[in-house]
């Protein structure tokens, strides 16, 4: 069986898509919305801040609740780490994703500022896939042990480690 | 002790509010105010002095709070008037922020292709 296409859901999110771009054009490069009906803003790393603070505060987009934090590994391209940033909003009962990139070297605000949600998660990020967030508040390892070197989400970092157990 | 009509908003951390018209007025107004400072073409503006207007006439032309909380469709009075401190401090920062300008960077050009 296939999932039922839900046009009218698929017609809102392109057009709350739209009506985002045209409020942050310095910011939104892309948006798509998937087959599934997930809306996607993709952003450069300048407008993590404006636009986190802008989905969670305009009346039209409250997008009060950061579900996930994550990032995306892909050696190949030039910016390497694609940051993933989920958001939920209760009153609309809707979802929308936010990505941006960076690579090795270049540090990333830090949404703590926006979302307190966020502290852990940038944590996360950090031990697993070494993206410094700037002005975060105790940016540490998390799920690494406490000698541990090296970033283990990379793709580059091999499945049983360097180290021999 | 004031006893209030309404005793408790129901919700944890929200306090009842018990002139929420002129707090809502002064509010909106302000709001008003700080757009006036960003450029008329900026669909930030647009879209906000709409909204904003909408729900003022709202608060204007009905005076009872039940039925004005029906009206805006928007939860609580008191969520409403939180809602409307987040769109005043919201319009603050885009005036420092500027997001109206045109696009900051082109990504390169294979940054977005999926599948890789």
């Amino acid at each position: 069986t296939v999932r039922p296409k839900n046009e009218v859901q698929q017609k809102q999110l392109c057009a709350f898509g739209e009506y985002v771009a045209e409020i942050l054009p310095k910011y939104i490069q892309q948006v798509q919305v998937t087959c599934f009906n997930e809306l996607e803003l993709l952003i450069h790393p300048d407008g993590i801040i404006p636009v986190l603070t802008f989905l969670r505060d305009h009346t039209n987009a409250q997008f009060k609740s950061l579900a996930d934090l994550t990032a995306v590994d892909v050696p190949s391209r030039q910016y390497r780490f694609e940051i993933v940033y989920n958001l939920l909003s209760l009153r609309f009962n809707s979802r929308i994703r936010v990505k941006t990139y960076t690579d090795e070297l270049t540090p990333v605000d830090s949404a703590v500022s926006v979302h307190k949600a966020a502290n852990w998660y940038e944590r996360e990020v950090w031990d697993m896939f070494g993206v410094f967030f700037a002005n975060h508040p105790d940016l540490r390892r998390i799920l690494t042990d406490y000698g541990f070197e090296g970033h283990p989400f990379r793709k580059d970092f091999p499945l049983s480690g360097y180290v021999e157990v | 002790m004031f006893v209030l009509s309404v005793q408790t908003t129901g919700l944890v951390g929200l306090a009842v509010v018990e002139n929420p018209h002129e707090r809502l007025r002064i509010l909106y107004s302000k709001i008003l105010g700080v757009l006036q400072n960003i450029p008329k073409d900026a669909a930030y503006r647009k879209y906000t002095e709409q909204i904003i207007n909408e729900r003022f006439d709202l608060v204007k032309k009905e005076t009872d709070v039940q039925k004005l909380q029906d009206k805006l469709n928007s939860g609580h009075i008191e969520e409403v008037i939180v809602q409307a401190e987040n769109e005043l401090s919201l319009a603050r920062k885009m005036m420092q922020w500027k997001p109206w300008e045109p696009l900051v960077e082109e990504p390169p050009s294979d940054q977005w292709r999926w599948p890789i």
